[in-house]
This record gives C-alpha cells, sequence and structure tokens, in this order.
C-alpha cells in the first residue's frame, strides 16, 4: 500500500464517527438527503452519496432520526429530522470530541 | 420519459435484492436522490446524459448500494463465526473420510470386488465425503450467520486460557510407558495362553486362536520385535520425546510385525483352521472365517498405520516445539 493509499484509509478511519455527528447537529432542522449531502460538503465533511444515505438509514432505524414524506413539490422527497434521543446522542458525541482534541493536544510529540 | 432510462434500470437492480416491504419507499428515495444530484450536475453545465451516467458510476454496483442500505452480510462467513466453521471442518475432514474409506474398503474387500475397483471405489468415496463435509459445515454456519439478524446466536463460547492447546510433549510420560509396557506383556501372556490352553471352547478341549504350527519360531520371532517395542517405548520415555529416528524405528518394527500377519493371513497359516469349526455350527464356519481374517488383516493394517502416523506427528510436533 502506498503512502498516500495509507494515508486515505488512516483519514478515514479518524473521520469516520465525524459523519454521524455532524448529520445529528444539521438535522435538527428538518432536512433531505442531497440538501444535506450539499450542506456537509459546504461545511467541511466530505460524504459520499452511497455513504450518507446508508448511514440515514441506519440512524432512522436506531431511533435517532424520524422521517417523512414531503409531497408538496413535484418531486417527493424525504425529510429526516433528529429525535430527542439523537440529540442525546449528538451531545454525547460532541462533548466527547472536545475531550478527544483536548487529549490530543496533551499529547507529546510533534506538532 | 424514457421508461428504459438509466436511472430507472439503476434503481431497479437495486431494488431486487431489497425485502418487498422497503422497496417503494427506498426506490422513491434512490431516485430522487439521484435526480437531485443528476439535477445539480446540469446546473454546472453538464450534459444529462453523462451527469446521469457521471452519478450513477460513483454510487457504485447497486446490489453493493442496496447491502448497504439492508445491512445484508456481503460474505459467506463472517469473522465472528469463521474461526468456529474452519476448526470444526477441520475436526471433520480429519476424522470422516479416513473412516469411510476404510468401511468401504472393508466392504469391497468382503464382497469380493478386485483390488483395481476397491481403490477406485475408495477414492471416490473419499472425495465425495469430503466434499460434503466441505459444502454442508459451511451451508450450515452460512444459515447461523444470518440468523440472528447480526446479533450473535451464541454459537461461539468466549475464549478462556483453558482452551490453549496442551504443550507438545504428549505420548512420552510414565503413564504412556506404563501402559506400552502392560500392553505388550498382556499380548505375550495372551499368546502364551492362546499355545497352551486356547481361546476357542470345544467339546473336545480348547482350540487355539492362531495357528499351531507357527510356534516356536514365529512366535519367537514375534516376541522378539515385542520386546524391540519395549525397548523403543523406554527410551522414548528416557528422551522425553519423540524424535524423527524413534518414528523411523517404530515404523520398520510396525511393517515387520504387519507385514509378518498379513502374509501369514494371506497363507491362510495365520488362524487356527480348527478354531472355527470348534466354535461356530459347520455350514457358516467358512463365511464367518473368511470375514474375520479379512477383518482382522483389517485391523492389523489400520493399528499399524495409525501408530505409525502417530509417531510421526508427535515427532514433527517435537521438533518444532
Amino acid at each position: 500500500m502506498s503512502e498516500t493509499e495509507a494515508l486515505d484509509t488512516h483519514l478515514q478511519e479518524l473521520r469516520r464517527g465525524t459523519a454521524v455527528l455532524a448529520c445529528l447537529r444539521l438535522l435538527e432542522k428538518p432536512g433531505y438527503g442531497y440538501g444535506l449531502l450539499e450542506e456537509l460538503s459546504a461545511r467541511g465533511f466530505e460524504t459520499d452519496a452511497n455513504t450518507l444515505y446508508p448511514l440515514l438509514r441506519r440512524l432512522e432505524k436506531q431511533g435517532h432520526l424520524t422521517s417523512e414524506w414531503n409531497t408538496d413539490e413535484a418531486r417527493p422527497r424525504k425529510f429526516y429530522r433528529t429525535s430527542t434521543a439523537g440529540s442525546r446522542l449528538a451531545t454525547a458525541l460532541t462533548d466527547d470530541f472536545h475531550a478527544i482534541a483536548a487529549a490530543i493536544d496533551a499529547l507529546p510529540g510533534t506538532n | 420519459m424514457n421508461t428504459t432510462s438509466l436511472t430507472e434500470r439503476y434503481v431497479d437492480a437495486a431494488m431486487r435484492t431489497v425485502p418487498e416491504k422497503q422497496r417503494d419507499d427506498l426506490g422513491t428515495e434512490l431516485r430522487a436522490s439521484i435526480d437531485d444530484q443528476v439535477e445539480a450536475r446540469v446546473g454546472n453545465g453538464e450534459p444529462h446524459d453523462a451527469a446521469e451516467r457521471a452519478v450513477l458510476t460513483q454510487l457504485g454496483d447497486p446490489d453493493k448500494l442496496a447491502a448497504g442500505y439492508t445491512d445484508r452480510p456481503l460474505w459467506l462467513i463472517g469473522p465472528r463465526y469463521y474461526l468456529t466453521w474452519w476448526r470444526l471442518t477441520k475436526l471433520l475432514w480429519a476424522i470422516v473420510p479416513v473412516c469411510a474409506a476404510f468401511g468401504v474398503a472393508l466392504g469391497q474387500t468382503l464382497a469380493g470386488a478386485s483390488f483395481g475397483e476397491i481403490v477406485g471405489s475408495v477414492f471416490s468415496v473419499a472425495l465425495a465425503v469430503v466434499v460434503h463435509i466441505g459444502f454442508w459445515t459451511t451451508l450450515v454456519f452460512f444459515i447461523v450467520e444470518r440468523s440472528a439478524h447480526g446479533a450473535d446466536a451464541g454459537l461461539v463460547s468466549p475464549w478462556s486460557p483453558d482452551d490453549l492447546p496442551e504443550p507438545r510433549q504428549r505420548g512420552t510420560g510414565l503413564g504412556d510407558l506404563i501402559a506400552s509396557l502392560v500392553f505388550l506383556a498382556v499380548a505375550a501372556g495372551a499368546i502364551v495362553w492362546d499355545h497352551f490352553i486356547g481361546f476357542g471352547w470345544t467339546p473336545d478341549g480348547w482350540a487355539s486362536f492362531l495357528a499351531p504350527e507357527l510356534w516356536p519360531w514365529w512366535i519367537g520371532a514375534l516376541f522378539v520385535l515385542m520386546v524391540l517395542e519395549a525397548l523403543l517405548a523406554i527410551s522414548v520415555y528416557a528422551k522425553g520425546r519423540w524424535d524423527i529416528g524413534s518414528a523411523t524405528v517404530n515404523l520398520f518394527l510396525n511393517l515387520t510385525v504387519a507385514g509378518g500377519a498379513l502374509w501369514l493371513l494371506s497363507q491362510q497359516q495365520l488362524i487356527n483352521p480348527e478354531f472355527f469349526p470348534a466354535v461356530i455350527p459347520a455350514d457358516s464356519a467358512q463365511t464367518v472365517s473368511t470375514v474375520v481374517s479379512t477383518v482382522f488383516g483389517f485391523g492389523i493394517v489400520a493399528i499399524a498405520l495409525w501408530d505409525t502416523v502417530d509417531a510421526f506427528l508427535k515427532a514433527s510436533r517435537a521438533r518444532r516445539g
């Protein structure tokens, strides 16, 4: 595995959980798949469509998101929204993330 | 709208592996998502077809996408059950084909098949057994993997240090030495008893199992070999392990004993011909004597083979350890 491939794998590992956190917090306001994809990208959480959609489904199955179909416009869209359980999870994840960031800053070694 | 558009075909392909009740919901959502992405690209100036193609390419294999949606395992047997499956399969492969081959060979010999037929049927049966074991064990674990919807089926107990394989130098302890010597002594005693008194009761007195002509020279040779076996057992105990030298000596001893016995058996000189008519009614005596001779022969071969292989296995384990 070349150095860039190894780097990509490690970066992917590092970022894997942050997509969940970002979705839960962004979906405090109801949003749909593609809109969320764009917003995540704009905010620096690069995600693929084929990762995001299964992720949304999984969170819905776990009860962290609720969904409903919006048939107002020509194209029916499924809107997701963070549930109360999801909000609690988002808070827990954010707190943990801050703790990890602080722990990293406290690490000795090269900067 | 062109009903066989790329998008439609993609959504149809993805929904094939999705269970019925989720299909509409998922299908609509996927179609909307693709349309949104294509629209965004077209808004940036790409032609529609190229945009559609690019979006679908990025989404990837529709079956893979659907599996991500439905949490369907894309493997036969996953890491949770893999070791259990492999250990069980190895164990079955080590035991069952050998037994089956042995049984088939025995049966074919008793039925009077030619050597070529015996070899052919042994080979085909052994191969069939190996394949069947591999298939059915894998199938069972395939089903188990998918049965508990991703939860643990409770098949694999947590590992503890008690599960560690035993230390390598087995079969060389005092217990083994005593067992070997006792066995040899009992065998020698049985042979002597058989000659002087006999094992088969007839109205005329006792009849011996082994042919009387074998005494004294053949039996004497057998006793010499037994003494050598005892010496080998003592040397293995003293050295504390089997090595290739001991295993080779063991091989030669087994070859001599088994070879001699089989040769005598084939000459009808091993078993006392008086024995069977004395012990069983006359009309079935011939069949029984043939059967017993054959079974005896197979038994000799099996024991000799097992003992030799076992010694070599222990030697190779000792060498590695």
